[in-house]
């Protein structure tokens, strides 16, 4: 069984260029389940629902929930307690890894590292998975966390320690963001635009909604 | 403490200047300083220093705009605003946390509720600053998330804002390349 993991920042991109089609098709081809914690939940649907700006967006993603395009962890018997005790776990891992002045610098939250907590219990029971994340920090974090130091330290110019601390949990996450979605959703067809351009107008999407993608990495993917 | 000695000094010297800066309506001066408490902001994290870069951010863009003008009795919100910055470097001095932190709400309560008729455009610039506030810390390195809750504002509108910014992510060197990372997703779609 296979599933991807939804962070908030490639739903609210898929919601912002008006995407959301192609995900059950996506999810049938594929046969995968797709996946939002409750934290992730909160941040996208519950908080946003009340503030009339975002209220279509928070609604458009829960009726993907009801439609149970979008499923919640707790249909395959994961409980919240799980998924809290991990992150817990994991934000303590992340928020105490660079030192500014000797103090340290939190630099994840709750609903990124459910993701993280969501994918470890889901590769303990065999589920082969993918995290969405848009968002850079949580994907260098796992991909290459000495970039964190140097982001941090180029732009704070103060002193910046990293700690040396075991990050071997977080090496074996695999990230996509919605640029790899919509990606693969153009090569399955699923788009539905007929054009020649329509691979590299989604990919340019993407980056203007939030994906941390540079123009560099959208030639790349304009020429596959 | 919850701040260190030198910050404390940095903090107490930036509103010093703030209120000088208010009084000869600089803005340039206002943005600056709201920068400068943007690394205090970063580093402890603390909603005083939030709220300090947020507000001397709208008071630099009320000013810029000439919106002072529009407001009756700009001269007594300042001198109002200028009292609270007072307060708010005694309780620096005496290592007061929660005065300091409630002075600086303050600040931003008395800017909204004096007003007047512009009250929902100062509301607006004060959300604007703490969208523009949040953009700049989601630069320093700190994922998204974190980023809004650390000023309050929801993940649409700090994803809305950082994504108008065109900001040019560098490519990281990372454990996955753009190719591998396109054909992961692409072979995980494609089979079953």
């Amino acid at each position: 069984m296979k599933a991807v993991i939804f962070d908030s920042g490639v739903l609210i991109n898929m919601s912002l260029n008006g995407f959301f089609y192609i995900l059950e098709p996506l999810r049938k081809i594929s046969e995968c389940k797709f996946f939002i914690t409750k934290q992730v939940k909160y941040e996208i649907v519950d908080r946003p629902s009340k503030i009339p700006r975002f209220e279509l967006g928070a609604l458009r993603i829960k009726d993907l929930i009801d439609k149970k395009i979008i499923e919640m962890p707790d249909i395959l018997g994961i409980t919240d307690k799980e998924i809290s005790e991990k992150t817990n776990y994991f934000m303590d891992k992340a928020n105490r890894l660079v030192q500014v002045n000797g103090r340290w610098i939190e630099i994840v939250s709750e609903g990124e590292m459910s993701c993280l907590a969501l994918s470890s219990i889901l590769s303990e029971r065999s589920f082969e998975n993918l995290i969405g994340v848009d968002e850079r920090t949580t994907r260098i974090l796992a991909e290459n966390p000495r970039e964190i130091e140097k982001v941090i330290s180029n732009k704070i110019h103060q002193t910046t320690k990293m700690v040396k601390s075991d990050l071997s949990e977080f090496y074996k996450f695999k990230f996509i963001r919605t640029s790899e979605i919509l990606y693969s959703a153009f090569k399955l067809g699923l788009i539905g635009i007929k054009d020649s351009r329509a691979l590299e107008a989604c990919l340019y999407a993407s980056k203007f909604s939030g994906a941390s993608i540079s123009f560099d990495e959208i030639n790349i993917l304009k020429r596959l | 403490m919850f701040i260190e000695k030198d910050e404390v000094e940095h903090q107490i010297n930036v509103l010093k200047s703030a209120k000088e800066a208010l009084l000869e309506k600089n803005s340039l001066v206002l943005t600056e300083l709201s920068d400068q408490t943007l690394h205090c902001a970063l580093k402890y994290q603390n909603s005083g220093s939030m709220t300090m870069a947020v507000v001397l951010y709208s008071l630099s863009k009320i000013i810029e705009r000439k919106g002072y003008q529009k407001i009756k009795g700009w001269d007594s919100l300042i001198k109002k605003i200028n009292s609270l910055f007072d307060l708010t470097i005694k309780s620096l001095e005496d290592g007061n946390q929660e005065a300091y932190e409630d002075y600086l709400m303050r600040v931003r309560k008395t800017l909204e509720s004096n007003a007047g008729n512009l009250k929902p455009i100062i509301h607006d610039i004060l959300r604007k600053a703490s969208i523009n506030k949040a953009a700049k810390i989601y630069e320093h390195g700190i994922s998204l998330e974190r980023t809004a809750k650390m000023l309050g504002i929801t993940q649409w509108e700090l994803t809305d804002y950082t994504a108008q910014k065109n900001y040019n992510y560098p490519v990281i060197d990372s454990k996955l390349k753009t190719k591998e990372r396109a054909f992961m997703a692409l072979e995980f779609f494609r089979k079953k």
